[in-house]
């Protein structure tokens, strides 16, 4: 997105706490229009806290979040008026039916798109008439999302908007999103899964103990952090970090539960070394793969952490 | 106004889908009335046999027997067998169970009038038995406050107009009705806070936050929607207490309607408290049966207070059902004007306030 659009979502040096712990910790980001913005980080490293802020649901004890134009904090429910929210958890009432309760969204907005429309978002034809605490776990999810959409918003905020859905309906999720950004409409996104925000996000903010660490797009985070190519393996035996990075052309190694991951800029030279040591010492390596460096060793190397943790 | 349509409209498609509280707000307090109705349906004609231990007040002595002589039953029976005798013998008797109270007129009850000062008549009764109080104390109280208040207007009690009395017959099912409209009154209310919790923890609330949906147009389209479900509860009691059992009604209606939403409004606050204090769907059942169960049974719901042993007494006077059950049933048993139980209302109005008051302090949205 270039930057002469116009910025529909302005945060300057945002801060909110918990006792003694910084959730967000004085932190600072522009989404312009039509964009689609993803934030990752650790739980608990201050995304939702911080989508909460902005979108009026809490207030910051330092900074400022300005929503369309708008001070948040002092104009919350004009903000509220144009914005699409979806929370973590699909909560919603157990014993309305879905049809009844996308009406009873209708009715909060001053204007609103039709409830067929909402159905057909979030593939509810056959189910419309379904108490919501009777659906299925990826019904409840899709319904949550869609109900986002009610108001025809001008943002919308999505917080893991398609974990536990299958494969195909996250496809479904995404081509959902993806249209509502050929409208020139915007897109704040947390996410857990790589591929998701590889694909959908313009660019990503990734956040780690309350501070924006890096913001940039999926391609330049991975390009400006990590030059090598990954290679993942495991090892019967580990032999310790300083045998391995003593090997030649190992720049890095992390290891991940049972995963050993070696980044290198000469895979041949690399995987000649590993071998030898292995053999030397008896051990056995199993599983090995090479692969580009994505996102997620861009979040591992820069957190420590995976991204599911 | 759309919005507050809303929420009324989600809360009445979520309450008739909730077999629970339908059950609570309607089937319940029905059933209660059947049963005990139909159980004691022939209370209404016992009679009972009281013992007059004149001890020295032979003027009052006549009064009270000429008072107890003259309610009347239905099919022309005497409610009271009166019998005079010495005080150690009627309490024998009593004892043994050929009596039912023994009343002792203490001396100088005669010239009580005149000389300014008041004094009272002691009743002696079985305590264990305990369904006949239900019927003999309330009985046996209004005949001597009948009595008591042709004395203080210096008219002979003489003249006392049998009939007024008989109106005032009290059945078993006549004493309850009003118990169990109060009964309903707090199980509707009190249990109203588990909803706000549930709907708390599930995060429903917070989700309501991002949409520009006011709080108080939620807690208004709430509470609007739960009292239209007590006076509707409400009425379905009154009414199968007319047509079934012909129970009385002599007060004010419009009376009986205020104290009706006054207790509601007791009792809904009673529920928000909950919901404020409570963090957890799974703690706040068993808080919601602590408040419940004791008032249950301790307010005058099924037995009167007066019944009740005096060491609990402290408790019964601090429970607020104590209040809405004599306030409903003074209404509809004895006709008393709102006027004239501004104690009542007062502490139910303080209930009312100290539970919203804490409410606002304490509540939290998520």
């Amino acid at each position: 997105m270039g930057v002469s659009a116009s910025k529909v979502i302005e945060v300057t040096n945002l801060a909110k706490s918990y006792g003694t712990i910084k959730a967000v910790d004085g932190i600072s980001f522009e989404v312009a229009q039509g964009e689609v913005f993803g934030m990752l980080g650790p739980n608990g490293a201050g995304k939702t806290t911080t989508i909460e802020i902005v979108e009026g649901l809490r207030t910051a004890d330092g900074g400022s979040a300005t929503v369309l134009g708008m001070d948040v904090s002092k104009h919350t429910r004009a903000v509220k008026e144009r914005i699409g929210v979806q929370s973590q958890s699909p909560a919603l009432f157990p014993g309305l039916k879905v049809r009844e309760m996308i009406k009873f969204f209708r009715r909060l907005y001053k204007k609103s798109v039709p409830t067929s429309h909402i159905i057909e978002l979030a593939s509810l034809q056959e189910s419309q008439n379904v108490l919501f605490r009777n659906l299925s776990g990826g019904q409840q999810q899709r319904l949550s999302v869609a109900l986002a959409f009610v108001s025809d918003p001008d943002i919308i905020f999505l917080d893991e908007p398609t974990t536990g859905l299958d494969p195909q309906a996250r496809r479904a999720m995404w081509e959902v999103i993806e249209t509502f950004q050929r409208a020139g409409k915007t897109v704040v996104l947390t996410t857990h899964y790589m591929e998701e925000a590889q694909r959908l996000c313009d660019r990503i903010a990734i956040m780690d103990y309350g501070k924006i660490i890096a913001l940039d797009s999926p391609q330049r985070l991975i390009e400006s952090n990590i030059k090598e190519s990954a290679i993942q393996f495991k090892m019967n035996e580990y032999p310790g970090d300083q045998v391995i990075t003593g090997l030649p052309d190992v720049s890095k190694v992390i290891r991940e539960g049972d995963d050993i991951i070696v980044y290198t800029n000469n895979i041949p030279s690399a995987i000649s070394g590993l071998l030898g040591m292995a053999s030397q010492r008896s051990a056995e390596l199993s599983e090995l793969s090479v692969r580009q460096a994505t996102l997620e060793d861009v979040f591992l190397k820069m957190t420590g952490k995976r991204i599911r943790d | 106004m759309r919005a507050f349509g809303a929420v009324f409209v989600a809360r009445y498609q979520q309450f008739i889908r909730d077999r629970a509280a339908l059950f609570f707000s309607f089937a319940f307090p029905i059933i209660f009335i059947l049963l005990f109705g139909w159980a004691f349906q022939n209370m209404g004609t016992q009679t009972f046999k009281v013992g007059l231990a004149d001890e020295g007040s032979p003027l009052t002595t006549t009064y009270i027997t000429i008072g107890l002589n003259s309610v009347v039953l239905e099919g022309d029976v005497k409610m009271f067998k009166t019998e005079p005798g010495d005080l150690d013998d009627l309490r024998a008797k009593l004892e043994k169970g050929d009596l039912d109270a023994v009343i002792e007129i203490p001396a100088g009850m005669d010239t009580l009038a005149a000389r300014g000062a008041s004094d009272n008549v002691q009743v002696y009764y079985d305590a264990s038995q305990t369904v006949n109080q239900q019927m003999l104390i309330p009985a046996l109280s209004q005949v001597i406050s009948a009595i008591d208040q042709q004395i203080a207007r210096y008219t002979p009690p003489i003249g006392m107009n049998p009939q007024s009395v008989q109106s005032h017959q009290l059945r078993y099912i006549d004493f309850l009705l009003p118990g169990i409209l109060g009964m309903t009154l707090m199980f509707i209310g009190v249990q109203g806070g588990l909803p706000v919790i549930q709907q708390r923890q599930a995060h429903i609330i917070k989700r309501l936050g991002s949409t520009p949906l006011r709080r108080s147009t939620l807690v208004m389209g709430d509470l609007l929607f739960r009292m239209i479900v007590i006076l509707a509860s409400a009425a379905l009691i009154i009414l199968v207490g007319r047509l079934v059992f012909d129970v009385q009604m002599v007060g004010n209606w419009l009376s009986l309607c205020g104290i009706i939403l006054l207790g509601s409004l007791v009792f809904v606050s009673l529920g928000y408290l909950i919901a404020a204090l409570v963090k957890t769907q799974e703690s706040a059942l068993p808080v919601v049966q602590i408040v419940n169960l004791p008032m249950m049974i301790l307010s005058g719901t099924f037995f009167s207070v007066a019944s009740m042993p005096a060491f609990i007494e402290p408790l019964i006077k601090i429970l607020p059902l104590t209040y809405v059950n004599d306030a409903l049933r003074q209404i509809m048993v004895s006709g008393t004007p709102l006027h004239s139980m501004t104690t009542d209302i007062a502490v139910l109005a303080a209930w009312a306030v100290a539970c919203l008051a804490i409410t606002i302090r304490f509540f939290k949205w998520d």
